[in-house]
């Protein structure tokens, strides 16, 4: 019978835990003993991670069968056992993964209830859009001004800086191409067109989007995570006219309001290139300008940025209601209204295209 | 005598030109639990948000075992946070990851440990506070008080010398408010702990407090022990003792 001794020091706790462990694992393994005794002549302090320690160390003896004793122990280094040792040993479950066909199932049943939602959100936001037109008392006072205020005005500067530089960079672009055919005047038919129907939407959506549809997703999954919707609606008020409408009509009025002035600016942008590079005259430019544009452009923007307006608002209010799990759900959910919106008013932007081209 | 485990020398702070503590000096002996009490708004919380270093005011000093935490280097003030466990009052748990893993943190980062130790300890940590059923869960699938004690599980995961608590028993039934006092007490006992408690339950104060510390409007109005304090004739303490029992 083969006999081991494992002198324990004054203390025991986290800080030589992991020294002792290694000790008695080191014993176990290459002493082989039949009878591992653990003594505890010198303990005078023992702390919980001591003692969970000196039972790991049991466990793992029982796996060689080892037999081990616990000896010398002062009554305090009892009392402790008495008080942190009576835990059965951890049993951990992982969690089972799921097969092929549960994921499947899931992926498909997690589809259709997003959809669902989604569609008795729109109903619901439509409703209520349409019945805070007619009671008064649904309207919050001065909520969709504020909302304007926030999502059009102060998104002003951006929008225009980004859309000059975007007139600039298309006629700048076609300019080279232009000059060689002597079309130099086109270079405004280009811009004019290019802007209007399709880049001035296009770039104050996404901008829009990313600014203010993240903001009104995050503020949304926000207060359905800290309960204030549920306190809303333990108040009896319905959060869809009491919050996501005056946003929404905040969205819709502003960003054909904001894409008009980038269809604008950009035009401006490429009247600079006209001017500087093409040798044109301003008057030249604009005239052209004029010519070109049909009533059938101006409608298609509007059209468009209407529909993305309508998009973006829905949208965020979407994710922003449907956020699951803590701060970190708020993040995801911004995350995915960004992404989702954009995907959306890209795909909105080629079915309009391809409407109004026939 | 033996040292004072925390030593507040003067310390004046607020928010901007707003003076929520004045002046106030403390020492707080080891294996002593001290009860900071209050009326709202008194500054109870700013006073144990500089215990733990959360805030830093330029006039005075705040010692946690003998070391002057506003001076010193990022590892030194480590070996002192290693030592100092705190309960939140909404608990704070990291949300994105489960029970288990919030307790397992402090011991990851700080230590060494085998996964079957740490394991072991993640689940006597959990069994202390009757919780060792959740340890594969979130803390959003938990109940509010359940969230409070795994919390607690969390701020005990590395025995601190020196336990903060804010509002124990906030959120709890009375029933497993008891048991977290016992839990309080047999923790101070078995592991000679120093626990600085900010709570209004005068029950949950008459199980465990050692010492009271009342402050009324940014001063230290009453610093002794509990049986002083219950006889006390000062008559903002009566009132605080006698209308909870109203």
């Amino acid at each position: 019978m083969k006999l081991e001794t494992l002198k324990l020091p004054e203390v025991v706790h986290i800080e030589n835990s992991s020294e002792i462990y290694k000790q008695a694992s080191k014993l176990l393994r290459k002493r082989k003993p039949d009878s591992l005794k653990i003594d505890f002549f010198d303990v005078k302090k023992i702390d919980s991670i001591g003692v969970t320690l000196i039972k790991q160390i049991q466990q793992d003896a029982q796996k060689y069968k080892v037999k081990t004793t616990l000896v010398n122990l002062l009554e305090e280094v009892d009392n402790a056992f008495k008080l942190f040792g009576q835990v059965p040993p951890a049993d951990v479950k992982k969690k089972r993964r799921r097969n092929f066909f549960e994921v499947i199932g899931e992926a498909t049943y997690n589809a259709w209830v997003t959809i669902s939602n989604f569609t008795i959100l729109i109903s619901d936001v439509f409703y209520w859009t349409l019945m805070s037109f007619f009671k008064k008392k649904l309207r919050r006072e001065g909520e969709v001004i504020r909302q304007s205020v926030f999502i059009g005005v102060n998104a002003l500067p951006i929008i225009a800086l980004v859309s000059f530089l975007i007139g600039f960079i298309l006629a700048l672009q076609s300019s080279t191409q232009l000059r060689q055919f002597g079309a130099n005047i086109f270079v405004a038919d280009l811009v004019a067109i290019a802007m209007v129907t399709e880049m001035g939407p296009l770039i104050t959506a996404i901008m829009v989007a990313g600014r203010s549809g993240s903001a009104i997703t995050a503020e949304i999954a926000t207060m359905t995570v800290t309960e204030e919707i549920d306190a809303l609606y333990s108040m009896g008020i319905d959060p869809v006219p009491y919050l996501f409408v005056p946003k929404l009509i905040a969205i819709v009025i502003t960003l054909p309001m904001l894409t008009t002035l980038a269809n604008v600016i950009g035009i401006i942008g490429g009247a600079v290139i006209g001017v500087i590079s093409l040798d044109l005259k301003w008057v030249t430019f604009f005239n052209e300008v004029i010519e070109v544009l049909r009533y059938k452009e101006i409608l298609i923007s509007l059209v468009k940025s209407f529909t993305f307006a309508v998009l973006i608002g829905i949208l965020a209010i979407h994710f922003g209601k449907n956020v699951k799990g803590g701060s970190e759900g708020v993040g995801k959910s911004t995350t995915s209204s960004v992404v989702a919106t954009i995907f959306f008013v890209i795909v909105a932007d080629s079915i309009l295209g391809l409407f109004f081209y026939f | 005598m033996t040292e004072p485990i925390i030593q507040v020398e003067n310390l004046t702070a607020g928010y901007n030109e707003r003076k929520i503590l004045q002046n106030i000096s403390l020492d707080i002996y080891p294996n002593e639990i001290v009860v900071i009490l209050g009326t709202s708004g008194c500054g109870k919380t700013t006073l144990l948000k500089h215990l733990i270093g959360l805030l830093t005011s330029k006039e005075g000093k705040v010692k946690l075992f003998g070391k002057d935490i506003n001076n010193l280097y990022d590892k030194e003030l480590i070996q002192i946070k290693k030592r100092i466990g705190v309960l939140f009052q909404n608990g704070a748990l990291l949300n994105s990851i489960t029970i288990a893993e919030n307790i397992a943190i402090p011991l990851k980062r700080h230590y060494n440990l085998s996964q079957a130790v740490m394991d072991r300890i993640v689940h006597l940590k959990l069994s202390l506070v009757g919780l060792d059923h959740v340890y594969n869960f979130f803390p959003n699938e938990l109940s509010g008080g359940m969230r409070k004690r795994a919390a607690l599980a969390r701020a005990i995961s590395l025995d601190p010398q020196l336990f903060f608590v804010d509002e124990p028993g906030a959120g709890l039934d009375p029933v497993t408010a008891e048991a977290l006092d016992k839990l309080l007490l047999s923790l101070k006992n078995q592991l000679g702990m120093t626990l600085v408690v900010v709570t209004h339950e005068v029950a949950s104060i008459k199980r465990i407090a050692d010492k009271i510390c009342y402050l009324s409007k940014g001063n230290i109005l009453f610093y002794d022990t509990l049986d002083k304090a219950l006889k006390s004739d000062i008559p903002e303490i009566n009132n605080f003792f006698n209308s909870a029992g109203r």
